[in-house]
């Protein structure tokens, strides 16, 4: 049973960590939109041309 | 077949000529605004957006390019003083944006202007309807950005957040940081605890149970003195003005709880409620939040209306020169000038000239206003025929415009009552539980228990209104939600329980019920007359007309035209090959009205006898008359304009009570009694003369195309311009109060049950923590039902 006197300090640890990352997320408005960012996935602008011809094709074939 | 807009879902004119291949498909647009977004956004290889988007975007801009000169304004650097921040070689702005619809709208700007040159940083807030631009102020223009969004069909215009949303923006982090952390630290807590309470590690050892003990005081700690903070500050501010609120027994109950648990943790002996302490504040702080989050979003919206709008005048110097100066920096004594076509910049009298004016936002009467040397022009009237020189007599914050604003701000204040009636009963609610826990504690303690402080507490927690407190804010957050869906805003969350009671509905005419432009229904034409001739004489006349009426008789094949008059008031004359022809009313061309039938409003003579009559209407918006057939309440309309274009366009909508040229201050006074007659009125409306009427009515609807000022004191704004989502306000409203009532019953009946148990002894402090959280689980789940 010893091992909970590492493992609890520890996840409590890791809890201090969420907690900071969570205050620098709210800090850096991240949660200020919550509606658009989910979205950004579905648009294919990060390919480069090339892929999003292949990209278009396969929808084509798809379809 | 009737098609709709594929740009913005509209209908389309039958055989609309307005085509665009799209996606691979031939796509029908409704008009040459929206084609041109559309080719722009094809052009710009943008297509993405209409393959992703959720929502039909805002109908295009028909008077693109007018709009988009108008915006060189904004390049003044007098101007940006103001809303501008500069840094070290960027400038930086925020601007609200009209006609956002969906997340795909925030791609498509963003992708837009990123490709613009000298464009360093764009994001796009989509819930509040707002981007932040930066920009390189030597290779672009602040109004080449504006262009660059108008081309694409989004009208973006500076805006300054004012310091009330700054400080609830501030308090939105604060709630999210608390909240957050009291989640986190919650999860822990109840862990350790169940482990306890369950003792799955078979029998646990008083010196794990104590190190258990420890760690959830450290990790309640910060919950207690960080996240509950909210609620000590607001006992203490409501105890040092004599006063309880519902702050108090949540301090009591959380403070007394934490400090009992650290007495048994640092004596080793007696219990804890550390994980109690925890969740009881995660779940009242949520529902905070979630009252605090419905709240803010209504500022939010009516911020976006208190939009940066500059106007500029043309100030004159000793020595008569004009030089371009502010509107707002306008001092009284200036002269100012005013050309033909002009807005007026500020109140004032006028010094030298004359000129008609039309004062229609401030009067709704279309019929422009002549005048002379003497007479008053106001701040925002427009200056359609004449040039003149007006001394400003008072300063932009006392101008006619800004007062009807504070007309406005004055019936607002007045409103709310239920908030009032809620304040006093949760006092007395305060008192009693608070009594209640005491009574229980002394009878317990006399009875020798040990547990009477538990049992104090226990009550205290029980009967929480934590439920209650959820009740109303989570059903009127889904309810906006649900509405914002379907294209209506709503600025006042209260205002979604009053659209129940409505039983009157007054209606604006114009841009309400009708487009507000001018069509030509019918023409007469004397015997031995040409139509097409007469037409195109009517044409060229009306053709050097400002007079809204003019627009209706467009036609290129003007033909030639001398000594052309304005008689303001009554019409036009003027010498077209060889004859007088004059046009206008029926006084003014001498024409005997019983030649023609008795809808014809504008007349033309040839030599002093009439040789045509013509029938102008303002067109009704599609589905109008389909829309107000699904209303049981009464309708009527209340309109600026002459009781004769009233009456006719209460025929066509079957609408039997109606009341044509009424200043604002009638309406309101006339809305006034009707409220005093104990109707409910929902008045619906557009312009700057319906904003006091708007303020005083029960609940306020601004139509889509609404001036900002109608906007800002409306309580809810359907953002397209047509009226037919209406009755999806009334069915929301409907279900949020059924949703609302339920909730409230469920609330207190379990507050009440409980409440003997509690007193009872019978509930120790966590069994009071976890009912208080199923039944507010119960309540927040009811209320995403409005959201279905």
């Amino acid at each position: 049973m010893s091992i909970i006197y590492v493992l609890i300090p520890l996840a409590v640890l890791i809890i201090a960590i969420a907690i900071a990352v969570f205050f620098w997320a709210v800090k850096s408005k991240q949660f200020e939109d919550l509606d658009r960012q989910g979205y950004n996935i579905l648009f294919d602008d990060d390919l480069s041309p090339e892929e999003k011809k292949l990209a278009d094709e396969r929808k084509r074939r798809n379809e | 077949m009737s098609s709709t807009c594929y740009h913005c879902g509209q209908a389309n004119p039958a055989d609309t000529p307005f085509t665009i291949t799209l996606l691979g498909e031939t796509r029908e647009l409704c008009c040459p605004g929206c084609e041109a977004v559309a080719t722009a956004i094809k052009q710009n290889g943008l297509e993405d957006y209409y393959q992703f988007r959720t929502e039909k975007a805002a109908k295009g801009d028909e008077q693109i390019l007018q709009t988009l000169d108008a915006l060189s304004v904004y390049d003044e650097p007098a101007l940006q003083e103001d809303f501008v921040y500069q840094t070290d070689n960027s400038k930086q702005i925020q601007l609200t944006v009209e006609g956002i619809t969906c997340a795909a709208c925030g791609w498509l700007i963003e992708k837009q202007l990123s490709r613009v040159a000298g464009i360093n940083q764009v994001a796009v807030n989509i819930a509040e309807r707002r981007a932040l631009v930066s920009w390189n102020a030597s290779t672009i223009t602040l109004s080449q950005i504006l262009k660059t969004l108008q081309k694409i069909g989004y009208r973006a215009l500076p805006f300054q957040p004012d310091e009330h949303e700054k400080s609830f923006k501030a308090e939105n982090n604060r709630f999210l940081k608390r909240l957050g952390l009291a989640g986190l630290m919650t999860m822990q807590v109840m862990m350790l605890m169940a482990a306890l309470y369950f003792d799955w590690f078979g029998n646990i050892d008083q010196e794990t149970k104590q190190y258990f003990y420890w760690v959830s005081l450290v990790l309640t700690t910060p919950v207690v003195f960080y996240s509950g903070s909210v609620f000590y500050i607001g006992a203490l501010k409501a105890l040092s003005v004599r006063s309880v609120n519902m702050d108090v027994p949540i301090s009591i109950a959380v403070l007394a709880t934490f400090f009992a648990g650290l007495k048994s943790t640092l004596l080793a002996e007696g219990e804890a409620y550390f994980e109690s302490i925890c969740m009881f504040i995660f779940l009242l702080l949520l529902s905070r939040f979630l009252e605090h989050r419905s709240r803010h979003r209504a500022a939010t919206i009516s911020a976006n209306m208190q939009q940066f709008v500059p106007v500029t005048a043309n100030i004159l110097d000793d020595g008569d020169k004009p030089t371009q100066g502010l509107a707002k920096s306008l001092k009284a004594g200036q002269r100012v000038l005013v050309k033909s076509g002009e807005t007026i910049p500020i109140d004032g009298t006028i010094l030298e000239g004359s000129a008609d004016i039309d004062e229609s936002m401030l009067t709704g009467e279309f019929e422009p206003v002549h005048k002379q040397v003497g007479d008053q022009v106001f701040g925002g009237s427009v200056n359609r025929v004449g040039s003149i020189v007006i001394q400003v007599e008072k300063a932009l914050k006392e101008a006619l415009v800004n007062q009807i604003i504070r007309i406005q701000d004055a019936a607002m204040a007045v409103k709310p009552k239920a908030a009032q009636m809620a304040d006093v009963f949760s006092q007395y609610f305060v008192v009693a539980v608070l009594l209640i826990a005491l009574g229980s504690y002394l009878y317990w303690s006399v009875q020798g228990s040990e547990q009477a402080f538990w049992i104090a507490i226990a009550v205290l927690v029980a009967t929480c209104p934590c439920a209650l407190g959820l009740a109303t804010p989570s059903a009127l957050t889904c309810a906006m939600a649900r509405l914002n869906k379907n294209g209506i805003l709503l600025k006042r969350a209260e205002a979604l329980e009053q659209v129940n009671e409505i039983d009157l509905i007054a209606l604006d005419k114009t841009g309400t019920l009708t487009e507000g432009k001018f069509s030509l229904r019918h023409t007469w034409v004397s015997k031995g007359e040409n139509t097409d001739q007469v037409l195109a004489i009517a044409a060229t006349l009306e053709s050097r007309s400002e007079h809204p009426l003019a627009n209706a008789f467009a036609a290129d094949n003007l033909l030639h035209l001398s000594d052309f008059k304005v008689v303001p008031g009554y019409g036009v004359s003027g010498h077209i090959a060889g004859a007088d022809y004059k046009m206008g009313s029926v006084v003014f061309t001498a024409a005997d009205s019983a030649d023609f039938p008795a809808q014809a409003n504008v007349f033309l003579s040839r030599n002093d006898s009439c040789i045509a009559a013509f029938e102008v209407t303002d067109k009704l918006k599609s589905n109008v008359i389909e829309t107000l057939r699904l209303f049981d309440q009464q309708l009527i309309i209340l309109s600026g304009d002459q009781q004769r274009q009233v009456e006719q366009v209460a025929q066509r909508v079957g609408i039997t009570t109606y009341y044509g040229g009424h200043t604002p201050e009638q309406k309101y006074q006339l809305v006034q009694t009707f409220q005093q007659q104990g109707r409910k009125v929902m008045m619906l409306g557009d312009g700057i003369n319906d904003t006091p009427v708007l303020a005083s009515a029960d609940v306020s609807v601004a139509v889509g195309n609404a001036t900002d000022i109608a906007k800002s004191t409306a309580d809810v704004i359907l953002l397209k311009d047509k009226i037919d989502i209406l009755p999806t306000l009334f069915n929301v409203s409907l279900q949020t109060k059924r949703i609302i009532r339920q909730n409230i019953m469920w609330a207190v009946g379990y507050n009440f049950c409980i409440l003997p148990f509690a007193v009872g002894g019978l509930l120790s402090p966590w069994m009071a923590v976890i009912g208080m959280s199923l039944s507010s689980i119960i309540v927040v789940t009811n209320s995403t039902r409005i959201l279905k």
